[in-house]
């Protein structure tokens, strides 16, 4: 009993935690069905809020926007995440050194200040224009066209690639090295070795990493906010889903609809995730 | 979408002082007080524990403190200051404690407040919010505080603002206008006579740019204002003798006149003497950081309360112009505004407090001598007369363009309906697929109306 006494007490800053975070939980799910304003008391509406999302036509753009974003910035980010895990597992000297600088953009990929780096790096001036200006390619306004809004931030969220990339090198180095050797004795190619040793037995790690990045793709908001000051734009080409929930609570006083968009955002997010647990017993290897 | 919502910075400081719904400035500055907000709640926790400790010193019974809450720079925090020390100073029993950020988040944090049942006493009202807060009945109705405010001396633009029905929300916390600032130096430079600024045309506009471009190699183009910032279309708007919001508070603008805006800059862009599209790229919104200032452009359209701002960026070679048409358009266009105005909370526990503040700001030619014309001309035209003389050189131009605008019959104008902040929105994304041919003019305007007609009729 006394020794469950000081468990409880480890916890107690969680419990004090979770009452911040319960109480708006509830608060918000029974907003959903209201129409409030912020300054009137809430007015039941039932299910009006969530009618009312699929004739809003900036609601579908967001969702869009979100969804071009998570599934194409996702898997690149992950690939590139294990690319450099592999490039760094091979023993090379310092490698404490280099994981850190691989993995200071994720530190700061999400802070204003870097994706204000980002719209100079990309700015008409900028040195990615002066780049593809040697290779003779006219100069694109990357940052206020809205054909190449979203890919600027899709590439930014690749080179942000710091955290699954760590989890991934921690994964490579529990690969026991005979497997490799055996199959080299074998005669297998680094292909082939890839597709049968690091593959299966990375596959939880990939399947953690793949879950982690979804779920904070589909919640992305200081990009767009940063980007356009706010706005999502140009023309609403980065307004993500987050970003138009914040709009509508707090700049347009629809707070009852943008808890109704946030729950249904928490249904979205559960569906992927249920969906990749589903595909999981297809791909991920657990035997080991 | 802050905005809301929000138009492009480098033309774009117009928005600066903009009452729609957009976003802040992107700056340094306002960086570090995005990042500061966490700080910003410390005072507000202090206050906390003071109340806990024994009661407020509202109880007390020996003083009254008043929240007041707006947004702007630390200069202009400054010069507020120094307006209500002298009020403090002569109403010893009153404490004003003050808060100020940036407009993008503050309009934000005013919300929340307001949903939190701690509005502030005295607070910074965008037009275009007036009504969704006065509708809702946040806002106390001046109109009944007869012997704390004295609103006679408002000139007749200033209480045409402030007055929704018969009601009074808010007291402009200072009058301006848009005006069109040309740069002298390339002017001359690149040998083009700048117009006459009181009798130019649009067309005129047009020839002036097109020769600062062609001369400059467009190094420098000729103009480059913003199309999706409400106060720029307001002004043709109106020139085509429309109005952009009704009396009856219903979108007023027709689509044949959206079209002709687009096409007004569509024409220029097509020639070069209007940037390309994609030119403009939102980093920066200080005078500073203006494309104007940097010398990409010749001319473009400002408030004028930030006439001083741009002049000293621009090393004085600056002249204010009226908008372009005027007196060739079937009706004036241009219409004193004001950059916010001051309302007080209905919850306030001391409304008259607040309320004797207000007319202090706005009657008493101290706090204006203390203010400057920071937030525009005084309201009060009394006051604005009386503190003319001490102004800056700058100030005083742009004081004098506003005056100028006063003294003549201009059309009235009317408030945002509710719903109106919206449009601020909508405009800025039609603006950028115009812009890029993605949507032609006719069909971007189609959609401005379509779009705006919903969100004003809920």
């Amino acid at each position: 009993m006394r020794k469950d006494r000081a468990g409880y007490l480890f916890l107690l800053p969680w419990f004090i935690g979770m009452l911040f975070t319960i109480v708006p939980f509830f608060a918000s799910l029974y907003l959903a069905f209201t129409d409030y304003n912020l300054l009137n008391a809430p007015v039941w509406i039932g299910f009006e809020n969530f009618a009312d999302m699929f004739r809003d036509p900036v609601l579908l753009k967001s969702l869009q926007v979100t969804f071009v974003y998570t599934f194409v910035s996702v898997p690149l980010s992950l690939a590139a995440a294990l690319g450099v895990a592999m490039l760094l597992n091979r023993g090379i000297r310092g490698l404490p050194w280099y994981r850190a600088v691989f993995y200071l953009p994720s530190l700061l990929g999400a802070s204003v200040a870097v994706v204000l780096l980002w719209r100079y790096v990309f700015g008409f001036d900028g040195i990615v224009n002066a780049f593809l200006g040697w290779f003779g390619i006219e100069a694109i306004s990357w940052t206020s066209d809205p054909d190449y809004a979203l890919t600027t931030l899709i590439i930014l969220h690749i080179w942000t690639f710091g955290s699954p990339m760590v989890i991934f090198l921690a994964g490579l180095r529990q690969i026991p090295v005979m497997y490799y050797e055996a199959a080299a004795v074998d005669g297998a190619s680094k292909w082939r070795r890839f597709r049968s040793i690091t593959l299966p037995l990375l596959s939880p790690i990939i399947f953690f990493n793949l879950i982690q990045s979804l779920i904070a793709s589909f919640q992305t908001f200081t990009q767009g906010f940063v980007m356009n000051n706010g706005g999502g734009g140009p023309a609403n080409s980065t307004l993500f889903y987050n970003l138009y929930l914040y709009q509508q609570g707090f700049n347009q006083f629809n707070m009852g609809y943008a808890s109704a968009m946030a729950w249904t955002l928490l249904v979205i997010i559960a569906v992927f995730t249920a969906i990749t647990f589903f595909t999981a017993k297809y791909w991920v290897n657990y035997d080991s | 979408m802050p905005p809301t919502p929000c138009p492009r910075e480098g033309t774009a400081s117009v928005t600066s002082e903009r009452p729609p719904g957009s976003g802040s400035e992107l700056n340094r500055r306002n960086l570090m007080k995005l990042s500061g907000l966490g700080l910003a709640a410390v005072p507000g926790l202090a206050a906390c524990g003071r109340g806990f400790g024994g009661g407020g010193d509202d109880e007390s019974g020996d003083g009254v403190t008043l929240n007041m809450v707006w947004w702007g720079d630390a200069t202009r925090a400054e010069k507020t200051q120094a307006a209500l020390d002298i009020f403090m100073e002569a109403n010893p029993d009153i404490t004003i404690e003050v808060e100020y950020q940036d407009s993008g988040p503050y309009q934000d944090k005013l919300a929340t407040r307001f949903a939190a049942n701690d509005a502030p006493d005295l607070m910074a009202m965008r037009m275009d919010s007036l009504r969704e807060y006065a509708d809702r009945g946040a806002l106390l109705d001046l109109s009944g505080y007869g012997d704390d405010i004295d609103l006679s001396g408002l000139s007749e633009n200033a209480a045409n603002l402030a007055e929704v029905d018969g009601a009074v929300f808010g007291v402009p916390a200072g009058l301006n206008a848009v005006g069109f600032v040309i740069r002298k130096d390339f002017a001359e430079q690149y040998g083009v006579a700048v117009p006459d600024g009181d009798t130019w045309s649009w067309d005129d506009l047009a020839a002036f740019a097109q020769a600062v471009s062609d001369a400059s190699g467009k190094e420098v183009y000729g103009t480059g204002f913003d199309v999706q910032t409400l106060q720029n279309l307001v002004v043709w708007v109106r020139q085509q003798g429309e109005d952009l919001f009704t009396e009856d508070g219903r979108l007023g603008v027709s689509a044949a006149t959206m079209e002709a805006w687009f096409d007004l800059v569509g024409g220029m862009r097509e020639t070069g003497a209007y940037p390309p599209a994609g030119f403009f790229e939102e980093i920066g919104g200080s005078a500073d950081q203006s494309y104007i200032a940097q010398g990409k452009l010749a001319s473009q359209i400002i408030p004028t309360n930030n006439f001083l701002g741009y002049n000293e960026a621009c090393s004085g070679n600056l002249a204010l112009l009226r908008i372009p048409g005027e007196t060739q358009a079937v009706r004036r266009g241009q219409s004193v505004d004001c950059p916010h105005l001051w309302s007080v909370a209905a919850t306030s526990k001391h409304p008259k407090e607040a309320v004797r503040l207000l007319d202090f700001l706005t009657n008493d030619p101290e706090a204006s001598l203390a203010t400057g014309t920071t937030r525009g001309v005084p309201a009060s035209a009394a006051v604005a007369e009386e503190i003319k003389d001490s102004l800056e050189p700058d100030d005083l131009t742009a004081t004098e363009y506003l005056m100028g605008l006063q003294a003549e019959d201009l059309p009235r104008s009317y408030t945002y309906p509710p719903g109106g902040s919206a449009i601020a929105d909508f405009l800025d994304v039609i603006a950028v697929e115009v812009e890029f041919g993605r949507q032609t003019p006719a069909d971007g305007a189609a959609q401005f109306i379509a779009d705006a007609t919903a969100a004003i009729e809920g």
